[in-house]
């Protein structure tokens, strides 16, 4: 890490001092500096409350996903299933409702629970099998994907769908509130105080701190892993079926594309406050940079192409960049 | 004397806020073996990692061959003659071991391609020289880590090294294995090669070394050589005042009923069948070498290994601990060897690592599923207390603490849960003599409450010290009990070598 020739001069104490700061809070730096530069450009149109609402309904997705994913890191391990099987939860929760006729409350919950089982399947080939976690997730979200396909015959699911489930994610509630950004607030306000104010959280750090020490201090690693890849799965199902109900539509690969997303918040969320540990809020700090950025670019009628160029700017630039100021703060 | 190889001046660095080096001098001529001592976190990591290239001092002046110089990087740190052993050995677990050797270093080519013929006919007679067996084309899989610390001397040499630094050479070594390693130590020195030697290990130090510099705090507090260098000086100047050595008032502790009682415990290779019963209130001791087979047989009283065959019993009933977890559960608390690899959370708090062990007295209600954070914090203002852990906080990342802290934490984990049975692996490994002494009183100290401990160790004066009773393990069995006044270094020595064919008469199968 260290031996890393970047040029052997010295920094003075201040400077150092200056460098851990960055690299703690750039990340919160850099979204308020984009926060008040996009006001400033356009005053009329960016720093209203409406579109604030509306980036942050838009973005309640990808930070609900992206918290689960938290959870997968914190333990050590990957779960890059989460995208194919939001797509999945996508398609079966439109089906189950438009087909099958299924009460929604009901719909709802059979689709969590196969997040559920997807992730504890996740988990017992990691832990159990002792397949690595990029391999294991990556296998069984490609079959998620083949049985997407198999259950829609290729097909997506638009007519027919009710109402009521429309209003699952486009509804509002409290103060007229949007219903995506209570669930994301419940479910990251959850999975924060589950990590940071449980006893329950404190083997989930260990684990991911030092599995080797966790496991000779009592803690029962493999049982705290799965629990992990569990909560990925099921707030993988959560953002499926809340797309799904944004959408109005089931399709076989919707939700793709929330794996990217939901990588880029977290790591973005290991350089914010701490030094390279992943935790729940860090990610929703991510989420916010990458949601406030893409508004800022539409706002501006940038090019579609550009909000992936910056996507992926950003999250190497950040993480770069905190990972360079702790090391040069550390000579 | 000659021109010194190396001369360091005043060298100052700081991390954060806290000063790790406040002005530190020493010089090394060419082919002296120069010893290096200190208390953990005296600053000897970091001069060397400032010497290493890996670190940039603050303040102070730098000479090799008498020219200043700045080391900038590791690589310019090689290219002026200085390589550096660590403890934690530098290998590819997967090449042979001449790729081994000559790992990072310049190959020469033939047609563009690495001419490996050439290359070992080029280091076949260092690494004979520095007496490695194996053959070169052989891989370094199950190699002992003494041949590991030949092979990195190997490459040190290959390189045209003429000062390598050695960090605890022999804290992982058998006593023959150091011995070894000492008569190489000579002949590079004899070769015009410099040595820095640094080690905890005194009689070591006084044996090799022409020249010591005391490090204290910081700074180098002392310089001893020829008639000023002895045991106790040394002692003097590296705890800055005085100290008492433990006396051995282990023998006369009254010990309880057996709690925990062990037959024919096997797991192949390491443990092949050991048989012993743990009382209440006695420090057991367990001797020997290092690959006798005792972190092994820790690991299977703990649960973190199942035996292959034997049976165990807890305070009398049937104990066949299926994890870690159920033995914590049963009664049983472990302070593993490698306490930053196996015992400790580097990064995350003092609070952290010792609430990890007592979760279930750290939460705020049975229903209710949350930590009592003030809870865990009193707690851990307790033990920094009780165990006189020095830090700022209980929010100070453990990683941060000197090795005999860290070491404090992670025996402090345990004793909140007083446990029936506490077994400590190394227990004082890296700890500075201050910190030793302060780690066997509080051992004792469970002992004396009723806790029945069970202490490895490789330290040959370290046992005597501390135990009422030792056993001493060879080859995977339990070889000798020593009790009472028969508890000796010399005992455990000679005991730790005894032939296989004694092993076979004293334990039959």
């Amino acid at each position: 890490m260290s031996d890393v020739a970047i040029s052997a001069r010295r920094l003075s104490p201040g400077a150092k001092a200056a460098l851990g700061i960055f690299a703690r809070y750039g990340t919160i730096i850099g979204l308020l500096a984009m926060i008040v530069t996009f006001s400033i450009l356009s005053p009329g149109a960016f720093p209203t409350l409406g579109n604030f609402t509306n980036v942050l309904n838009q973005a309640s997705l990808a930070m609900i996903i992206a918290g689960g994913l938290t959870l997968a890191v914190v333990v050590g391990e990957l779960d890059l299933s989460i995208g194919f099987a939001a797509s999945l939860h996508g398609i079966l929760i439109t089906g189950l409702v438009v087909h099958d006729k299924l009460p929604i409350p009901l719909a709802v919950v059979i689709v969590i629970a196969l997040g559920a089982v997807i992730g504890l399947v996740n988990g017992f080939i990691v832990t159990k099998v002792k397949v690595n976690s990029v391999i294991a997730t990556l296998g069984v979200g490609t079959i998620l994907t083949g049985l997407a396909f198999a259950y829609s015959a290729g097909v997506p699911i638009v007519a027919g769908v009710p109402e009521a489930f429309l209003q699952l994610s486009l509804g509002r509630w409290l103060f007229g509130i949007p219903n995506n950004i209570i669930v994301m607030i419940l479910v990251l306000g959850g999975l924060w105080l589950l990590v940071e104010r449980t006893p329950l959280g404190q083997e989930i750090q260990a684990v991911g701190g030092n599995a080797v020490a966790a496991r000779l201090a009592g803690v029962n690693v493999d049982r705290i892993k799965i629990l992990g890849f569990v909560i990925s799965g099921m707030c993988a199902a959560l953002t499926g079926i809340l797309l799904a109900s944004r959408l109005g539509s089931g399709t076989a690969s919707a939700a793709d594309s929330y794996l990217l997303t939901a990588f880029a918040a977290v790591f973005l969320g290991s350089a914010t406050l701490r030094d390279g540990e992943f935790h729940v809020l860090g990610t929703l700090v991510g989420a916010l940079i990458i949601a406030f950025g893409f508004n800022g670019l539409n706002i501006f009628g940038a090019p579609t192409f550009s909000q992936y160029v910056l996507q992926g700017a950003i999250l190497i630039i950040a993480v770069g960049m905190a990972s360079l100021g702790r090391s040069l703060a550390e000579r | 004397m000659a021109t010194p190889f190396l001369v360091a001046r005043d060298i100052a660095k700081a991390f954060g806020g806290t000063q790790a080096l406040k002005g530190v001098s020493l010089d090394i001529a060419p082919g002296e073996i120069h010893g290096l001592v200190g208390a953990n976190g005296a600053g000897k990591s970091t001069f060397i990692r400032i010497l290493a290239g890996l670190n940039h001092p603050d303040a102070g002046r730098l000479e090799l061959d008498g020219h200043s110089q700045q080391i900038g990087t590791p690589q310019r740190a090689t290219e002026l003659g200085m390589s550096f052993i660590h403890q934690e050995l530098a290998f590819v677990p997967g090449m042979t071991v001449l790729q081994n050797i000559m790992l990072g270093v310049p190959k020469k080519t033939r047609f563009g391609l690495t001419d490996w013929r050439a290359i070992a006919r080029d280091v076949a007679p260092i690494a004979r020289r520095v007496g490695i067996s194996a053959p070169l084309n052989a891989g370094v899989k199950g190699l002992s880590t003494a041949e590991i610390w030949l092979i990195n001397i190997c490459r040190a040499l290959v390189r045209k090294a003429r000062l390598i630094v050695m960090d605890e050479p022999t804290a992982s070594l058998a006593a023959s294995e150091a011995e070894r390693l000492f008569a190489i130590v000579r002949d590079l020195s004899a070769s015009g090669v410099a040595v820095l030697y640094i080690s905890h290990r005194l009689d070591e130090i006084l044996s090799l070394c022409t020249r010591v510099t005391v490090f204290r705090d910081g700074r180098s507090v002392a310089e001893l050589a020829g008639d000023t260098l002895n045991r106790p000086a040394l002692v003097e100047a590296i705890v800055g005042g005085a100290i008492r050595d433990p006396q051995r008032t282990a023998t006369t502790r009254q010990r309880g009923d057996v709690v925990m009682d062990a037959r024919t415990l096997a797991r192949a290779p390491n443990v092949r069948g050991v048989s012993l019963q743990l009382h209440a209130g006695e420090v057991l001791g367990i001797g020997g070498l290092v690959g006798a087979g005792r972190t092994e047989l820790a690991r299977l009283l703990f649960g973190a290994e199942r035996p292959d065959s034997g049976e165990m019993t807890l305070m009398g009933r049937p104990y066949a601990p299926a994890s870690p977890a159920a033995a914590v559960r049963a009664g049983l608390g472990l302070v593993p060897e490698e306490r930053r690899a196996e015992a400790l959370f580097l990064s995350k708090s003092i609070a952290f690592n010792l609430g990890i062990a007592n979760l279930d007295k750290i939460a705020l209600g049975r229903y209710l599923p949350l930590m009592n954070r003030r809870a865990r914090t009193s707690m851990a203002g307790e033990t920094i207390r009780s165990l006189s852990i020095k830090a700022r906080s209980a929010s100070t990342p453990v990683g941060r603490l000197s090795g005999g802290n860290q070491q404090k934490v992670a025996i402090g984990r345990w004793l909140q849960r007083a446990p029936k049975v506490l077994i400590l692996d190394e227990p004082t490994r890296g700890v500075d003599i201050g910190a030793r002494a302060e780690i066997h009183r509080l051992i004792r100290q469970q002992a004396d409450s009723g806790m029945a401990v069970l202490v490895i160790s490789s330290e040959p004066d370290e046992l005597p010290d501390l135990c009422d009773r030792v056993l001493v393990m060879a080859e995977g069995r339990v070889v000798r009990e020593l009790t009472g006044q028969a508890v000796s270094r010399k005992a455990i020595v000679e005991a730790s070598y005894v032939e296989p064919e004694a092993l076979m008469e004293d334990h039959p199968a």
